[in-house]
């Protein structure tokens, strides 16, 4: 009797999703390849130890939803046995002491995120109380967040609320992100509750799965730099790596579409594929700041995170140390902040940076830090490959059979960064298996 | 391509020469040993070994 081959699979890109899609074809019986450029495993989702702190390499050590999202569910099918520890309190929103206050200069109270309405006046109290509930059965389908709280409320603290939340989990302000999707991330807050900590942070989900496609005949390549996939009949069928050919029966690809593409030989002009170059234009990748702080004292005790909206640039603020303390050398605390870049401020990255640095002067004025690394992310290793699942009219596929997308660049549609990774990566697997 | 700053060049420096602030500085203390480039995930840095 003669054995039938198991299909073969390329993974381009061992990130979140090039790897989650590996992990689920090799246990599902693929013959599973992974080729990673860079030395090190993980893409923008691992840790590197610097002077002792495991400092991620682009996410933060945070999953959005926790324990219970949409990442923890496939985790768990996949068997990963990574704990993941829900932060108590989700989130505390830092208001300026007194009434008027525009800044932290004066002082400040935090306040818990469920009480977000509490600066809010008596009426918009009650109006937000009925939109929360007509939302659920009515959800808002055009313009942006901020055009919509605008348009209902006319409150700038929703506004600030809106830039700092979603600046922190989209790096986005709020008139950027589509209400459609802001407020099918707000539901999923209510369905999944808030973030949660990996123990040993992005690496140990990395480490984990990297377990799981090896100890399945899965092979991954570091250092090994995809030059090209080849295209036949409209077909992936492989790729070439230094000049050597890899043939394949699918290929996944976790760099991005516009990358992808580019990367893409002896593809037939149709006019299926000219649409697919005309949403690719309009795929604009997301651009943040990480300012990493040790300090011998936490600053801000819990593991929840910390949202600023009265910051100059800011979002918000994560002490992952308070839950997993081995992220940092013995008695030492990892503080990191995270900042929206807007694209049209992308030229003046060093003002934008210095302006982080002063929010942090004043959110903690009066403790002891140090800056131990300022991270940022833009254009070719960006915080999000596209910005938005909403921009584009491109999700998991792709123009080319068999040839597929995963990870930042084409996340699920009301994920919030990895758990959108993760949608993503459902998507395409119902495609595939 | 263009440095981003993700100053992953900096955490693998083995002799401190690497600065970041929006964009990666190297400075007269580069032994050139070619680390950094093999670690920059947009091929900003080229090393001549």
């Amino acid at each position: 009797m003669n054995a039938v081959p198991k299909p073969r699979v390329i993974v381009i890109g061992s990130g979140l999703g090039g790897f989650l899609s590996a992990a689920k074809l090799v246990q599902s019986g693929y013959e599973v390849e992974v080729f990673e450029r860079l030395p090190i495993i993980g893409g923008r989702f691992t840790n590197t130890k610097y002077r002792g702190f495991s400092l991620s390499t682009g996410a933060l050590h945070m999953i959005p939803h926790g324990p219970a999202g949409p990442l923890a569910q496939m985790l768990k099918s996949l068997g990963v046995d990574v704990n993941i520890v829900r932060s108590d309190p989700m989130a505390l929103i830092r208001l300026p002491a007194k009434k008027g206050d525009t800044d932290y200069t004066n002082g400040y109270k935090d306040i818990l995120f469920r009480d977000f309405s509490k600066p809010l006046s008596a009426t918009n109290k009650l109006k937000i109380t009925v939109l929360t509930i007509v939302t659920k059965i009515f959800p808002p389908k055009k313009g942006s967040l901020e055009e919509w709280f605008t348009r209902y409320i006319k409150d700038e603290w929703l506004v600030k609320l809106a830039d700092s939340f979603c600046g922190w989990s989209l790096s986005l302000k709020g008139a950027d992100i589509y209400t459609k999707e802001a407020f099918m991330i707000f539901s999923n807050l209510y369905r999944y509750s808030g973030p949660g900590i990996p123990i040993g942070g992005c690496k140990a989900i990395i480490d984990a799965l990297a377990d799981i496609i090896t100890l399945n005949g899965g092979i991954i390549h570091t250092g090994e730099d995809v030059s090209g996939i080849l295209v036949k009949d409209g077909r992936a069928v492989g790729v070439t790596v230094n000049g050597s050919k890899y043939t394949c029966d699918i290929v996944i690809s976790n760099i991005g579409h516009i990358e992808t593409n580019r990367l893409c030989m002896n593809i037939k002009t149709s006019g299926e594929y000219l649409q697919y170059l005309e949403q690719l234009k309009k795929i604009k990748p997301s651009a943040g700041v990480k300012i990493c702080l040790a300090a011998d004292e936490p600053l801000i005790g819990h593991g929840g995170v910390l949202l600023t909206p009265y910051a100059k640039r800011i979002n918000g603020i994560n002490e992952v140390t308070n839950i997993d303390p081995n992220l940092a050398p013995p008695g030492k605390h990892l503080a990191v902040s995270h900042q929206c870049v807007q694209w049209n401020k992308l030229n003046e990255l060093e003002h934008e940076i210095d302006l982080g640095l002063q929010d942090i002067e004043d959110i903690f004025a009066g403790k002891k830090y140090e800056i131990l690394l300022i991270q940022s992310h833009s254009g070719e290793w960006p915080v999000n490959r596209s910005a938005s699942g909403f921009d584009v009219n491109v999700k998991n596929a792709t123009p080319v059979k068999n040839l597929f997308i995963v990870g930042d660049g084409a996340k699920g549609e009301g994920g919030i960064e990895v758990e959108g990774i993760a949608l993503g990566v459902a998507n395409t697997m119902k495609m595939i298996l | 391509m263009d440095c981003v700053g993700c100053g992953q060049c900096v955490i693998v420096c083995e002799t401190d020469a690497i600065k970041v602030k929006g964009r990666a500085v190297i400075t007269g203390d580069c032994i050139e040993c070619g680390v950094c480039a093999r670690y920059c995930p947009v091929k900003a840095i080229e090393v001549s070994v």
